[in-house]
């Protein structure tokens, strides 16, 4: 089975709030404040490729659209014993949204052999937004499902998709190709990297691609972008306080404790 | 707003010089001691606990004997490589971080540098899966500082030597499959007397490994003798083309580098402990964070904190290039063990009562610093080596060079 996994670079979730800074442009957060590390969902779709190439045998490719620093997450998953790692270089300085990103992945996708499977993480840690897998589908006409935490053959032409849903999951069979976006679980915690797998990651080669090179033009890029715009970031300030509710017994404090709740919600 | 250039956990930057290669060795290892060893740590420190399977998790990651060459079963990295382990391991707990540096610097270099191809074959891969455990012997109950005057003897005999005498403070030795065994041989010949290093199988007849009790420092760390009484080792188990302090030096001199890079893992994680703690607590109504005295204790920290990092990374550079010497080594080890102290101690007293507890893990580090400062060579001995080195006269010896 040939499976791809697009891998998102992002900033440390979890930086200190008090490192997190925005930058100058107030569009977007400041590269600068924490370490760029890949998006723990993306870790976990390619740990649900391994584990099924481990199994059932077939080749893996990573895919990263980003600036060059994304190289690091393509190695890690080189090291983590991914076959192959394409990335399309982002000069541009700014970070496309999940519409771009899927345009550009789309196309990237069109340039190499076909997929059987096309993974994406559930969601980044940056944004949140959950979008990529799906519109990913939509550019490439392919059936897609969300929340997928486990992946199995069903004969030679299908896979079958555990999803999982509020209270329990749903097994969907589903005809390859197919888009799915990987949720974490018990089962695809990413491995870690092995020494000697890390050596041998470096030696590897990696395919660079300019969006030129894909098919895009920086100036598709940027009216893509301008769909869905990011008018100004702030970081909210926290406030904390610590108030002692007095009372003469237990019952007087608890009917304090409600009358101050009370009293505060209906001051916001 | 506006571009943040102050990273207070790495004020020069300095994991930017660590090569790409390094630098994702150093993720997998702070991946694993974070997600797998913090949480182990405060227990096995408590109840003196090493567990057994982190040699197998840490063989399998291939954290064992990093630098030895792929055919003996290690990745054959860099010696940068090798600190850059060292530092995410003692950020946890030295305890861990001693495993590694016997296994890795004092039994499988030794073997790699001064064994005969068999000896590499037989012990090597199976040290760097953590299938077999080794340790290293030289220190003896009177003879620590100066290794050189040790009793330990071995006398030739037919097929192979007889070893005996008693080695103590042995990282490792109470679980160890195999002991790597300094001595002084006696063959009748010329070289009598002269050291020579010996692997010992655990199982020979006459050999014991007994703890050493109530240790107050790298508690998870099993520490014991080496006891010898009339122990038969074949030939084919002596090292053997080396003679004298150069070899058991040779594995020292590995060690300590990795104790250069380790100790900076330490500093860093009292430091970091410190200065969440100052931010977070108020005493006299304000943060302690903001407080003078406060500032300047962190400021100290963070400035031997820079110093030890480019130190480190210098001398790796250095050793990748087989440039670095001995006495730039016993600078370093003396350096950035004493600081590493230090630093533990302050950060401790910042904590107040707090500190004196396990669960803010810096009077653990604190502990396990007294060892650091100690072992592979103490800070006085090293000052000793630099003495040396910087003015021709030796001064061990008391009046030594009178003559
Ligand atoms: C937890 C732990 C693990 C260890 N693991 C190992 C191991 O795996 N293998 C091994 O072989 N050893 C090991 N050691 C032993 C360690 O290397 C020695 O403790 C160390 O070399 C110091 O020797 P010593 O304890 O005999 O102290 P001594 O040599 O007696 O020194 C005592 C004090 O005197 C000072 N001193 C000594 N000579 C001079 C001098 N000429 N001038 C001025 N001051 C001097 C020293 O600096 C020190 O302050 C370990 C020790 C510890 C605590």
């Amino acid at each position: 089975m040939n499976i791809l996994v697009c891998l998102k670079q992002i900033l440390d979730p979890e930086v200190p709030v008090r490192d997190f800074a925005i930058d100058g442009s107030g569009l977007q957060a400041d590269p600068n404040c924490a370490n760029q590390m890949t998006n723990i969902f993306c870790e976990n779709a390619l740990e649900t490729a391994l584990q099924l190439k481990d199994a059932h045998g077939g080749k893996i490719t990573v895919l990263s659209f980003g600036p060059d620093s994304v190289k690091d997450s393509l190695r890690k998953g080189l090291a983590m014993k991914a076959n192959e790692a394409f990335m399309v270089l982002n000069n541009t300085g700014h970070q496309p949204d999940s519409a771009a990103t899927a345009k550009v992945l789309a196309k990237a996708i069109g340039k190499m052999e076909p997929f059987d499977l096309v993974l994406t993480g559930r969601e980044a840690g940056d944004w949140g937004a959950g979008q990529t897998g799906g519109l990913l589908a939509e550019e490439l006409g392919l059936p897609y499902s969300a929340f997928v935490d486990e992946i199995e053959p069903e004969g030679e032409d299908r896979l079958i998709l555990r999803q999982q849903t509020d209270s329990g999951w749903n097994k969907i069979s589903a005809p390859k190709p197919v888009v799915a976006s990987i949720t974490n679980s018990d089962h695809n915690l990413p491995r870690i990297p092995k020494t000697r797998d890390i050596i041998l990651a470096n030696r590897k080669p990696l395919t660079s691609w300019s969006l030129e090179e894909v098919g895009i033009s920086e100036d598709e890029l940027a009216a893509e972008q301008q769909k869905a715009r990011i008018k100004l970031l702030s970081i909210p300030e926290g406030k904390s306080d610590c108030e002692f509710i007095e009372g003469d017994s237990l019952e007087d404090k608890i009917d304090n404790l409600a009358e101050r709740i009370v009293a505060i919600a209906r001051s916001v | 707003m506006g571009t943040k250039t102050f990273n207070s956990n790495d004020i020069y930057h300095f994991e930017e010089l660590i090569s790409q290669e390094d630098r994702m060795i150093m993720d997998a290892a702070r991946e694993y001691a974070q997600t797998q060893l913090e949480p182990r740590a405060l227990e096995g420190n408590q109840d003196e606990q090493f567990d057994i399977g982190i040699a197998r998790e840490m063989g399998d990651l291939g954290l064992l004997g990093v630098f030895i060459p792929e055919e003996y079963g290690g990745a054959g990295s860099s010696y940068t490589a090798y600190g850059v382990i060292n530092r995410e391991l003692d950020r946890v707990d030295s305890a861990y971080r001693s495993f590694v540096s016997v296994q890795s610097s004092l039994v499988m270099h030794p073997i790699h540098v001064f064994g005969t191809e068999e000896q590499r074959q037989k012990y090597l891969p199976r040290l760097a899966t953590g299938e077999i455990i080794g340790c290293y012997g030289l220190t003896e109950p009177d003879h620590g500082s100066d290794p050189g005057s040790m009793i330990t003897s071995a006398k030739k005999i037919d097929g192979g030597w007889k070893l005996n005498g008693s080695k103590t403070w042995i990282t490792n030795s109470p679980i160890a499959d195999l002991c790597v065994v300094w001595a002084k041989a006696y063959d009748g010949g010329d070289e009598d007397g002269v050291i020579r290093g010996f692997l010992i199988e655990r199982g020979t007849e006459g050999l014991s490994t007994p703890k050493v009790k109530n240790k107050m420092s790298m508690r998870a760390s099993p520490t014991g003798e080496i006891v010898m009484q009339d122990c038969f080792i074949p030939n084919e188990n002596a090292l053997p083309d080396i003679r004298g302090l150069k070899g058991p030096f040779s594995c020292l001199n590995n060690a300590r580098f990795g104790i250069v890079w380790g100790v900076v893992g330490v500093a860093e994680n009292c430091y970091q402990r410190a200065r969440d703690y100052v931010l977070g607590r108020t005493q006299f109504g304000y943060p302690l964070a903001s407080m003078q005295l406060i500032q300047t204790k962190l400021a100290n920290m963070v400035t031997d904190i820079t110093q030890m990092q480019l130190l480190a990374w210098r001398l790796g550079d250095l050793k990748d290039k087989d440039r670095a010497t001995p006495e730039m080594v016993s600078l370093a080890k003396r350096n950035n063990a004493g600081a590493a102290l230090n630093i533990a101690r302050v950060a401790r007293d910042m904590l107040g009562g707090n500190g004196i507890t396990g669960d803010f893990r810096v009077i653990h580090h604190m502990m396990n610093m007294e060892t650091v400062n100690t072992y592979e060579g103490t800070y006085d001995i090293h000052g000793l080596v630099l003495g040396r080195a910087i003015t021709e006269i030796q001064s061990f010896v008391p009046r030594g060079n009178d003559q």
